[in-house]
């Protein structure tokens, strides 16, 4: 009499939790591979066709603000960086973006409005983190139009 | 055997068949995808700026021109979405046609601009002259957009 009549027993399927859990760890394993961190600054291109036909001709041409960028240094890797013109030349990175957003400063004696043009000119020889850098600290400062000089300056 | 299963308790039986299917399939999409992902973004160093200004890509018809890294700064050619190009005028010309036919064909396209850390701007200006002069031939009426591809460490994002 020790035995008695065992008990329907209840049974547990875990197909569908196993297909699901494996593809959650297949797609984070995956994903964490894909996603590089990889942003993106916007840029335009302005025309550098010479005459635009559809150019307002009562409309003054601002002087944009030039910053010229070099890579100096043993294989290139200090960036120099000056301002053409009389403004105070910036020694860093950090100098520069500074300056540049103290001009933009809305305190009624702001040097530049946000849209002033910006021109980057690089050397031949500087590296590309080094303009992209320096892009960067005019587009941290603040200012909405900056653009690469076109290959004839630089 | 069916004798025996019939008199026996209910067993617990995973099925293992789905998803060995299921995960087949995985594998074969993920295969694709990073073949595919690998023909448009080369093995390179990107610019790193810190703190940086940049956004996450958006979403547009984009296509992506590699400038392929060569040694000490130097770029050993061009690589527009999956098509080779040498570095010289020859390959620029080429590589000018190529962009021309795609403006004609996307109005709204944006030019992903990927470049080594190291590499040297007289490699990476021909590159924005073939851009603009293509948008010219293909009659843009906007100026020719390009993204500056970054990297930057998701531990740190700034905002």
């Amino acid at each position: 009499m020790r035995r008695r009549i065992t008990p329907a027993r209840a049974g547990l399927n875990i197909t569908p939790m196993i297909d699901v859990v494996f593809q959650l760890l297949i797609y984070f394993l995956v994903a964490t591979n894909f996603a590089l961190g990889e942003q993106v600054f916007r840029l335009d291109l302005p025309d550098r066709g010479g005459v635009s036909s559809n150019r307002d001709p009562f409309e003054l041409d601002e002087e944009p603000l030039r910053i010229r960028v070099r890579s100096s240094g043993e294989d290139g890797q200090v960036i120099a960086l000056s301002i053409e013109g009389p403004y105070p030349q910036p020694e860093d990175l950090e100098d520069l973006e500074n300056y540049l957003a103290r001009s933009l400063e809305r305190s009624g004696s702001a040097l530049f409005m946000d849209d002033h043009p910006v021109v980057i000119v690089p050397g031949p020889d500087t590296r590309w983190e080094h303009v992209v850098a320096t892009f960067n600290a005019a587009v941290r400062a603040g200012f909405r139009s900056v653009v690469f000089a076109p290959p004839e300056s630089s | 055997m069916s004798l025996v299963h019939r008199k026996g308790p209910a067993r617990i039986d995973a099925n293992l068949t789905p998803m060995i299917d299921m995960t087949f399939l995985l594998v074969v999409f993920f295969v694709v995808v990073s073949q595919i992902s690998e023909i448009e973004n080369v093995e390179m160093e990107l610019p790193k700026p810190q703190p940086s200004a940049s956004a996450p890509p958006p979403e547009e018809t984009r296509s992506v021109l590699n400038v392929l890294p060569g040694e000490d700064g130097e770029a050993i050619g061009y690589r527009l979405n999956s098509i080779n190009f040498p570095l010289g005028d020859q390959g620029i010309e080429s590589m000018r046609t190529e962009l021309t036919r795609l403006y004609r064909t996307q109005p709204d396209l944006r030019i992903n601009l990927r470049a080594d850390r190291r590499t040297r701007q007289k490699n990476i200006e021909p590159v924005f002259t073939a851009i603009n002069r293509a948008a010219r031939e293909a009659d843009r009426k906007d100026p020719a957009r390009v993204n500056l591809v970054v990297i930057v460490d998701r531990q740190a994002p700034d905002a």
